[in-house]
């Protein structure tokens, strides 16, 4: 199995970001108030950053066939435009590196149903121990 | 009112602003694990050695600190993530976060500070450092 065989997708909904909310202590209305942030250029609520990195997660640790990341490993990203309730975002990996000691590395992007990327970034996982 | 150690011009980069500490409950992992549809058997309370919390859950981590402590300014906009994760965070598990401002510039008329939280459990061990970029107002 390949980083690219991996089905990782995560459909994101107002319930989801306001739970997300209570877990990080973020309750910008941006996220939250959908009459505030209809008000706003984004014309409604907005994730916050780490729901549509999921995906990433679900596929490294598949990948790997581990429930978390084994220690060491990497992530590098950066966000290209928000994602809002209604999207599912879905991870796009290009083919996987692996060095001689087993660590693996991929380039990634989470993409909406719009085949917008919202992330684009690398992941390194070491082996295991 | 705003503590002057985290706005662009008071930050002393390199200095701490703020440590935390939360305890692992295995609610929070429940809780996490059904938000984002995780089923593994080692998030449950009966897995060996006790419940792992997914490694994405150690983001929250850091959030939390920051929006809690007024760290992060209204407005501020995500723009990147450096993270590196360690030893898993397990139920039970005392976990202490401290926040420092690494970096400060501008660019394109923008004021950008970075943020890395470090946290680590009871016995010192890193379970995640995780380090954004934000324009801030």
């Amino acid at each position: 199995m390949t980083i690219q065989d991996i089905p990782a997708r995560i459909s994101i909904s107002q319930p989801m970001i306001d739970a997300y909310a209570r877990l990080s202590g973020d309750f910008n209305p941006l996220h939250v108030d959908p009459a505030i942030a209809a008000a706003t250029p984004f014309g409604g609520t907005i994730a916050h950053g780490c729901i549509p990195m999921e995906p990433i997660f679900q596929a490294a640790q598949a990948l790997i066939g581990k429930p978390v990341m084994p220690p060491g490993s990497t992530m590098s990203l950066r966000y290209l435009r928000p994602s809002q309730p209604g999207d599912t975002i879905h991870l796009e990996a290009q083919p996987e590196e692996v060095a001689t000691d087993g660590a693996r590395a991929f380039a990634f992007a989470c993409v909406n149903q719009r085949g917008e990327k919202v992330i684009e970034g690398r992941c390194t996982i070491p082996v295991a121990p | 009112m705003t503590n002057p150690l985290t706005t662009f011009d008071g930050a002393e980069i390199g200095r701490q602003v703020c440590e935390g500490r939360i305890v692992v409950s295995q609610a929070d992992i429940d809780g996490f694990c059904a938000l984002m549809g995780y089923d593994d058997p080692a998030y449950r309370t009966d897995a060996p050695g006790g419940a792992m919390a997914p490694t994405s859950m150690c983001l929250t981590y850091g959030l939390r600190l920051g929006w809690e402590e007024d760290v992060f300014p209204p407005g501020a906009i995500r723009m990147g993530d450096e993270n590196v994760y360690g030893v898993p965070a397990r139920a039970g598990d005392t976990l202490t976060t401290v926040l420092t401002i690494v970096d400060r510039f501008e660019r394109k008329e923008r004021k950008f500070l970075k943020y890395e939280m470090v946290t680590s459990n009871q016995r010192g061990e890193r379970v995640c450092t995780v380090a954004f970029t934000a324009i801030v107002p």
